[in-house]
């Protein structure tokens, strides 16, 4: 295998300049909340990167996350990012086919064992493996084999974070997420449906540089999913003064107001995508006029509707709570009947007593 | 019939009521009840603590009224209460409690524990498990009118002392008077004073007044024993005695208890209204004093503070009144601490004072009140309770104390201006 250019090269090939690679990498490395004088180690680490093998695996899903860090505005310093590790297997993307693209990525995983970034996106079904196979080779399988060898796992996307739309209800696969299946490897989740392009890169070139960021309790690197949408929202003035649109076309809609009360999830829902934006800083959901939908969360499509506002309860509660009610007005007048009786037998027992008769 | 354990338990059920099933659901067992009762603060014994002495009355609602107790009831879950449960108790519901209500006072979520303990003493006596002194005078009430036996003798000796001493005649059995009056049998016995004061206080103020001989007992020992059926027998005869006269009111004595049986449990147990109001006599010169009817001379320049009767103040409502006319007949008057409702109690009442088994422990619950009294060092103590007025006195001399105790209605009589 010809050794392949390294950072430099490549940007000169692309018609970077030096200015506009620096001026990246600072903003990169405020992106993901390091200090500014950190700046000239990313940059320094990303030109000496050893370029690590990164087998791309994707299982259930629909190649959107793929889409969305290659397709979405290129050429890019992004693609560029993606350019400096050596994709070695990604199936939407590499030349080969059957038999050739599995030899591929054997090799791959022969020739970097234990070193290997193994990026997955999509979930895994394991209602039946056979629901969702690559050259005969079930998900779980293909998955279990390449983590094997992997130094770290990036599940890039809802689904491989946390199962997204394949493990919505009623979920016919069994669908789960990677972090289901292996346990014993680093897994970084990035979800989102899909993430914001940066969001995916910075992710790479933060391994790239310092090895794995924090996370926090879902296993989202902190830096891109530490706040929600709601404290960074442009329309949160309008939440704090109780200003919001009631529908589509009202004049709270018009006028920009808050879109709580549209089914926003953007309170529970943590992102950097009104700060980030989408389509090069273009812009996003909330300020196209529709409430986040809360991709980034865990089950966000079985959360009760979009369009339902957080403070409603999801799931069917009207008819657990009815049957709830009912339920217990029945056993509380049955009790009561019950300690009634009880009550009245005692008085019809009642034996007057005398002052004389208050011994044994 | 005699006291069984069976009559017991079924007369703890006929009392469970809705305030008692929501007092019991309600309870949060945060403990307050234990520092606001006399017995567990002098003692710090846990067992003393109020809702704790419920812990029976809790176990039958328990396993009888609630589904979860039902269903455990039903596997043999629940234990039985038992005759040795019930001996275990009587400590703590009559040795124990005086039924203060300072509990009840302090409660964070409303539970009425004094009137539970009230409910507890129905299912305690009619198993049998009341203190044998109380027993006994509620024999004699039944059959001579009195708990201390047949009192009639010296009823009209201390009215011929009175008549004799004020020279204002005293005419018993008067129908149309006024008022009738109500004697406790310890004033009979110990402070009949307070008869001279009475007649002279009334004769200033224009008011016709009489005693029963059918009705002229105040106290009520089924109160005390905490049995409806004994506390009805006795009431009822002051209500028939009143109504026979037709007066328009009558007059409860400087009792405690005997104001709750006739003014607040009356009533329901004799299950209507009276024909006559009920007014407790303190109340009644507070009245004549602001209608400018009582007036005195002078006033008493010693050192005097003032006891609060549990069950006329706290459970009685009677605060403001004392207060008044002690500033109108007394120049140092000084309270103690927590003074008013949240007066700490004699250690006498509820029957406590009857029961020799508690004597000790009556002892050392008075030294909170000891300590009170200390503090204040006064020459004498006023009170409006012949029983707290009589614990005092014993308690007193138990702890070498050289206080002097007065009741109020004979303290307003020495300073009476009847010119």
């Amino acid at each position: 295998m010809a050794p392949k250019p390294m950072l430099p090269e490549l940007m000169q090939a692309h018609g970077i300049s030096r200015r506009g690679f620096l001026k990246y990498c600072a903003s990169l490395t405020s992106l993901m909340a390091l200090p500014p004088l950190m700046a000239p180690r990313v940059a320094h680490a990303l030109e000496t990167a050893a370029r690590p093998s990164v087998i791309w695996l994707s299982f259930q899903e629909c190649t959107g996350c793929t889409e969305s860090l290659t397709r979405s505005h290129s050429p890019t310093i992004e693609d560029l990012i993606f350019n400096a590790v050596s994709l070695d297997y990604h199936h939407t993307l590499q030349a080969a086919s059957g038999h050739a693209a599995e030899a591929a990525r054997e090799q791959a995983m022969k020739d970097h064992w234990g070193k290997y970034l193994l990026v997955v996106d999509g979930s895994i079904p394991v209602g039946n493996p056979g629901f969702s196979c690559i050259a005969g080779i079930s998900n779980l399988d293909m998955l279990k084999e390449t983590a094997a060898g992997a130094a770290a796992i990036v599940s890039v996307g809802t689904c491989a974070a946390f199962g997204g739309i394949p493990h919505a209800d009623p979920n016919p696969t069994g669908a789960v997420a990677v972090s289901e299946i292996i346990t014993d490897k680093p897994i970084i989740n990035v979800p989102g449906c899909p993430p914001i392009p940066v969001v995916m890169s910075g992710v790479l070139a933060h391994f790239l540089t310092f090895g794995i960021p924090a996370l926090d309790e879902l296993g989202r690197p902190k830096a891109f999913y530490g706040e929600t949408i709601h404290d960074r929202c442009y329309r949160r003035p309008f939440y704090d003064k109780g200003l919001f649109a009631e529908g589509f076309d009202d004049e709270g809609a018009r006028e920009g107001w808050c879109l709580y009360k549209l089914g926003c999830k953007g309170p529970t829902t943590k992102s950097v995508c009104a700060t980030v934006k989408w389509n090069n800083g273009t812009s996003f959901p909330i300020e196209a006029g529709h409430p986040c939908l809360g991709c980034t969360e865990p089950d966000f499509w079985d959360n009760g509707g979009f369009y339902k506002p957080l403070s409603v309860p999801a799931g069917d509660y009207r008819k657990y709570g009815l049957a709830a009610i009912g339920a217990g007005a029945v056993a509380g007048v049955a009790g009561a009947a019950l300690a009634r009786a009880g009550k009245a037998r005692a008085a019809a027992a009642h034996e007057n007593v005398d002052a004389h008769d208050l011994e044994k | 019939m005699t006291a069984t354990l069976e009559r017991g338990l079924n007369a703890l059920r006929e009392q469970i009521d809705a305030p008692v099933a929501s007092f019991f659901s309600s309870c949060v067992s945060c403990g307050l009840c234990a520092e606001a009762c006399i017995f567990y603060r002098e003692t710090e014994d846990p067992k003393y603590t109020p809702i704790r002495k419920l812990d029976l009355l809790r176990r039958i609602w328990k396993s009888e009224y609630t589904l979860f107790g039902r269903i455990a009831n039903m596997f043999g879950l629940m234990p039985k209460v038992t005759e040795a449960d019930l001996t275990a108790w009587e400590e703590l519901v009559y040795d124990s409690c005086t039924m203060c209500g300072r509990c009840t006072l302090v409660c964070p979520v409303g539970n009425d524990l004094t009137m539970m303990i009230r409910k507890m003493r129905e299912g305690m006596s009619a198993a049998g498990h009341a203190p044998t002194e109380l027993v006994g005078a509620a024999g004699r009430h039944a059959d001579f009118g009195s708990p201390m036996g047949e009192l009639h003798p010296a009823l009209h000796a201390q009215i011929k002392h009175a008549e004799k001493e004020t020279g204002i005649p005293i005419e018993m059995d008067k129908a149309g008077a006024d008022y009738m009056v109500l004697l406790s049998a310890q004033e009979i016995a110990e402070y009949p004073d307070v008869l001279a004061a009475m007649s002279r206080i009334f004769k200033k103020a224009g008011i016709t007044w009489t005693i029963s001989n059918d009705g002229f007992e105040a106290t009520n020992v089924g109160i005390q024993l905490g049995n409806r059926d004994v506390a009805r027998t006795l009431v009822t005869r002051v209500v028939e005695a009143a109504e026979k006269l037709g007066v328009k009111g009558v007059i409860s004595p400087e009792c405690g208890h005997a104001y709750q049986a006739l003014r607040w449990e009356g009533p329901n147990l004799i299950g209507r209204p009276y024909k006559f109001e009920v007014v407790h006599i303190i109340e009644l010169l507070d009245h004549l004093r602001a209608e400018g009817k009582l007036k005195t001379k002078g006033k008493d320049t010693t050192k005097v503070t003032f006891h609060d009767p549990c069950q006329i103040n706290r459970r009685g409502g009677i605060n403001r009144e004392p207060r008044n006319l002690m500033h109108m007949v007394a120049s140092n008057f000084v309270e103690t601490d927590d003074a008013g409702t949240m007066n700490w109690c004699c250690s006498g009442g509820g029957g406590v004072g009857a029961n020799e088994r508690a004597t000790d422990l009556r002892f050392k619950a008075f030294n909170r009140k000891k300590a009170q009294f200390e503090k204040v060092a006064p020459d004498k103590i006023v009170t409006m309770c012949a029983y707290c007025h009589h614990t005092l006195e014993e308690q007193l001399e138990e702890h070498n104390m050289d206080i002097e105790v007065q009741g109020l209605t004979e303290l307003i009589g020495e300073y009476l201006d009847d010119e």
